[in-house]
């Protein structure tokens, strides 16, 4: 496959991506050097948040949609003995990431703003660093260079749950997420550089130079042996599996977020990593390893759906409940991915922004709460609609949001992946939609002791309604909600070029022909095909207009 | 077999560096004897001076590209030699600097320390260019004679005692080996220029395996390598801290040095053969290294375990035998030379203040002194093989180098390792952030320890960001490996 790219310099004349995922790690650094006064550091973080969200608005903005090609690219030569070299691009599939990433970055900023906190100059100088390798992650396309910001974001997240995390056995958490991570990201590494002596092998055979390449556009070009692909598949699944992370590999996820900072849950519930690194580099590179494994993704999604949604209907812990309810969403996220169709990629893509308003918006809300109440267990209160209604009704919107209401983002990403799931097999859609019966009943259920069970007995404190600061925050993420929601057209009008352009990939094959896929089952129903190669869906299934891909809207 | 040394004086320019070290060494020795009244800072000074202009000679020759053979093969000056001199020479530099203000702990000879620590490196120049079996002996057995008084220098320490006797005894031991496998391989092929043994073989007799396996044996010793490593944690501990990281580094290099001699050209058509011996030495030290490095409550003892494991990453290179894995080999030496002498010379400047190497007693060292701190923190992360350092870039490419030999059991115990490494120096890492000091006083560091530790930083932040020069420099020092298969050529990007 070739991805054509445009160079930065020619779409915007500076180098944005570079800019983006700079700004914050030098930011922390000026924060670290130069600043003693409590008051300015805060400030002064605050200004690098918002500037770096305003210049990813801008990058938004300038993006063209519709477009498979690889935008705003940079590119230079790092290690060229080895074929590793810098080179920054975005395309459909991880533009909206940086955004997402910088406005959270700014909500979480607000969110720190009046809390008292020891520590606070490498606090928000772990904030930073954070935010500025997960937009490098985002905007790498050289496979060494995505690999360093991979493993780069673990240091300010290390320190974030073992310094500042209210629970007993954070120490425990953050050597535990740490030694996960790395333990499949290594394996990822043999993956990485299999695919590199593949090129290798390639570029000797046909006398072409680089000999060797990192370069995802390079890697491209060149077919994977069936055999050789299967085994990068599974190296790459562990490094991205222990990293979203995906059912069996997920138990550090709910340690992490009970013992962790608010901040940081926001950070791993809200961004999806480890499910970027699927669509980014696995679908694309190993396009017939996917196909030939997609029982076992798609399997492993619905067992991460149920799983994650009978553990949360038992929790009394509101933090516990939401981290295996983002179990459950993850599992939505792969099952659409793997359904390899175009609604399936285009739903999981989707849902993986959505989850970052809904699931870090509840994370928000639930880090009020515990300002308040001193705990997010249902022992420690109930009736709490009629202390805190504001809050209250945040939590409801939000959480059904997250529970796909229609008329919320929820809704419109995970009737996407329920579409796709049942082009690919009526039995995978038949199991999701399980998945989404099981949230509004934890979710409700909760609710419903939560906010309207009696009240607790004895003395009550008066508890103080959302702050304007708050308020704020709920009310940014809430917009967000609302409008992917009902109006979801500009956002999938930029993944849509892209999530076409991996489709064909997929059926057409590493090799650049149409494969047999033996494997890939069949939808009951037979599918029209449109001209361009993939399944036109309109005419079987009625969907609404604005979901279709642009070229096929009426 | 008669013996003639007819060479002009112009041949001996080859030596140049060596012998402009030997004199300086003398003139040192004299200012001390002749002057007793000149303080050991200027002695310092005197022998920083003298290796800092040996070191402008080797860049000289890099740069000019000089390269020959002298006493019938002998001594070897090429591009390899010249690396590895580089390296012997700045990390005697740095040595010496990071010694001057550890030298007042001792009690006599303050100003013979710095004779000594001259000597040993000129041992280790030689070291680097030898070029036949019995140079090889006499070159190592020189520079570990320098090594036996230094480790037992602290007097009236009984751990530097004991480290000093286990050193020797273990040393002596190492050389009776080496002497052994060399008459061995003498006798099978009748010579002992590297060259002309590989004509020699045409197939391993039994013989020859045990004469080889002697003499791996005896340089396993020098570079520490399991199951020769038990002198490692007692000397390490026990000698002066500069000593150790003078160990842990420059005999360890040029004896690389002379296994990629022997290896990747003398016994090249044996690959099929020494690979597993390799694989096996890799995978034992970076197991042994690491598991035992966790149990450690020093943090001299830390490094050493966790030197042991870095060997064999190390290992991993040559069990590639091809040139990749050479390169791979050089340029992780560099990484290493870098965050281990940096790692030391933090160690050094802590003991300074506080006059302890426990682990424990770094706990608060961030309200201590935050550079000692942060410092410690890169170069522990480098030694993990945390990107973006250097160590990261290191890993990848012996990691590369191995792959593309097919040796994936290596791969993954070396990717195990690194796992298990990073546990342990995280927990050092915890200490020094986490952890609340026991006594909050502030640690001040000297001009010259922080110039040390500075240079460390910088090498490993920059072979981390930066690697390109330094790799085309660890490519071109391989060019008498080309043999070995494709070069890798230096491409760029459009």
């Amino acid at each position: 496959m070739i991805l054509n790219e445009i160079a930065a310099d020619q779409q915007i004349g500076f180098p944005i991506l570079t800019v983006l995922t700079f700004l914050p790690l030098a930011g922390a650094v000026l924060i670290w050097l130069f600043q003693k006064d409590e008051d300015l550091i805060r400030k002064s973080a605050m200004a690098v948040a918002v500037l770096e969200f305003f210049v990813s608005v801008l990058l938004m903005w300038t993006f063209t949609p519709n477009s498979a090609q690889i935008q705003f690219a940079e590119r230079t030569s790092w290690i060229p003995a080895i074929g590793v070299g810098y080179h920054l691009g975005v395309d459909g599939i991880s533009v909206l990431f940086i955004p997402l990433t910088a406005f959270l970055t700014v909500l979480i900023m607000v969110y720190s703003w009046d809390t008292e906190r020891v520590l606070l100059k490498p606090y928000l100088m772990s904030l930073l660093g954070l935010e500025g390798t997960m937009v490098g992650v985002f905007a790498s396309l050289d496979l060494i260079l995505f690999f360093v910001f991979w493993e780069l974001m673990l240091l300010p997240s290390y320190f974030l749950i073992k310094l500042w995390g209210p629970g007993p056995q954070r120490q425990y958490a953050a050597l535990k997420y740490v030694l996960y991570t790395l333990s499949g990201s290594v394996l990822m590494l043999v993956g990485m550089v299999l695919l590199n002596l593949n090129f290798h092998e390639a570029a000797v055979a046909s006398r072409t130079e680089p000999l060797y390449s990192f370069d995802f556009l390079d890697l491209l070009t060149v077919p994977v042996p069936p055999k050789k692909q299967a085994l990068i598949f599974f190296l790459m699944f562990f490094g991205f599996a222990f990293k979203a992370p995906i059912f069996p590999f997920h138990t550090w996820l709910p340690t992490a977020l009970v013992e962790g900072p608010i901040v940081m849950s926001v950070v791993l519930a809200g961004v999806k990593l480890g499910t970027f690194g699927f669509i980014r580099f696995v679908i694309p590179l190993l396009p017939e390893a996917s196909v030939r494994w997609l029982w076992l993704m798609a399997g492993l999604g619905l067992v991460g759906i149920l799983y994650g949604a009978f553990i949360a209907l038992v929790q009394s812990d509101l933090r516990r409940l939401l981290a295996y309810a983002s179990i459950c969403h993850l599992g939505f996220v792969l099952l659409g991915l793997f359904a390899l169709n175009f609604q399936g990629l285009q739903g999981g893509l989707l849902q993986m922004i959505n989850l970052g308003f809904t699931t870090s918006g509840l994370f928000f809300l639930t880090g009020f709460l515990v300002s308040r109440t001193g705990s997010a267990d249902l022992s420690a209160y109930r009736g709490l609609a009629r202390h805190l209604p504001l809050l209250a009704t945040f939590m409801l919107f939000l959480g059904l949001a997250f529970i796909g209401l229609p008329g919320t983002n929820g809704f419109v990403s995970e009737f996407l992946i329920l579409l796709g799931a049942f082009r690919a097999h009526w039995a995978l859609a038949a199991v999701g939609v399980l998945g989404v019966i099981l949230g509004a009943a934890y979710f409700l259920w909760y609710y419903e002791r939560a906010f309207f069970g009696p009240a607790a007995p004895g003395p009550q404190k008066p508890l103080h309604d959302l702050y304007p600061r708050e308020w704020g925050i709920a009310v940014a993420l809430s917009v967000m909600v609302l409008w992917i929601g009902l109006y979801p057209a500009p956002f999938l009008d930029m993944i849509n070029g892209s999530v076409q352009k991996l489709v064909e990939r997929v059926e057409q094959g590493s090799v650049g022909k149409a494969v047999n896929h033996t494997r890939l089952p069949k939808a009951k129903r037979p599918v029209a095909t449109g001209s361009n190669g993939y399944p036109d869906a309109s005419p079987p299934l009625n969907v609404p207009a604005e979901l279709l891909p642009m070229g096929q809207r009426p | 077999m008669t013996f003639d040394l007819n060479l002009t004086l112009s041949d001996l320019l080859l030596m140049l560096p060596e012998l402009w070290v030997t004199v300086w060494i003398c003139v040192v020795l004299c200012v001390d004897f002749l002057m007793p009244r000149m303080s050991q800072r200027a002695i310092a000074g005197l022998s920083v001076a003298g290796m800092g202009v040996a070191l402008g000679f080797l860049l000289w020759y890099y740069i000019e590209g000089t390269n020959g053979v002298l006493f019938k093969g002998m001594f070897v000056l090429d591009r390899l030699a010249l690396f590895f001199k580089i390296l012997v020479v700045g990390v005697s530099l740095l040595v010496l600097l990071s010694s001057i203000d550890y030298v007042s702990r001792f009690s006599f000879f303050k100003s013979e320390y710095y004779f000594l620590v001259m000597m040993a490196a000129l041992g280790m120049m030689f070291m680097s260019s030898a070029n036949d079996l019995l140079s090889v002996f006499i070159t190592v057995e020189f520079s570990t004679f320098g090594f036996y008084v230094l480790v037992a220098y602290l007097r009236d320490d009984l751990r530097s005692s004991e480290a000093g006797l286990k050193f020797f005894i273990l040393g002596v031991f190492a050389a009776a080996l080496l002497a052994y496998g060399t008459s061995l391989v003498y006798g099978e092929t009748g010579t002992f220029i590297f060259p002309t043994i590989a004509q020699g073989m045409a197939h391993m007799t039994p013989g020859l395996v045990v004469g080889w396996l002697m003499i791996f044996a005896a340089l396993g010793f020098k570079i520490g390598t399991v199951p020769l490593h038990s002198w490692i944690p007692d000397t390490y501990q026990g000698a002066p801290t500069p000593i150790t990281a003078f160990l842990s580094i420059a005999p360890k290099g040029a004896a690389f040095a002379i296994l990629l001699r022997m290896f990747f050209s003398t016994l090249a058509a044996f690959k099929p053969q020494w690979v597993w011996l390799m694989i096996g030495v890799a995978m034992l030290s970076m197991l042994y290294g690491n598991i035992v490095a966790i149990a450690q409550r020093n943090i001299k003892r830390l490094l050493a375990y966790s030197g042991i494991a870095q060997i064999g990453n190390i290992l991993i290179g040559m069990a590639a035998g091809t040139r990749m894995g050479a390169d791979a080999v050089l340029f992780y030496l560099l990484t290493y030379l870098f965050a281990n002498l940096g790692a030391f010379a933090v160690v050094i400047a802590f003991s300074q203040t506080t006059n302890s190497d426990e682990i424990e007693d770094y706990s608060g060292l961030n309200r201590r002194s935050p550079f000692l701190a942060f410092a410690m923190l890169v170069f522990l992360l480098s030694l993990a093989g945390v990107p973006p350092l250097a160590g990261f870039i290191g890993k990848l490419y012996l990691f590369v180098a191995a792959i593309k030999e097919g040796l994936y059991t290596l791969i993954v115990v070396g990717l195990i390792s690194i796992v298990i490494s990073l546990y342990y120096y995280l927990v050092v890492v915890k200490k020094m952030y986490i952890s609340e000091p026991a006594d909050p006083t502030p640690i001040k560091v000297s001009g010259v320890l922080q110039s040390v530790i500075y240079v460390g930083l910088a090498g490993t932040l920059i072979l981390g960001i930066y690697p390109r020069p330094f790799i085309e420099y660890t490519v071109a020092a391989t060019t008498i490996f080309s043999h070995l298969g494709a070069v890798p050529v230096v491409t760029t990007l459009p």
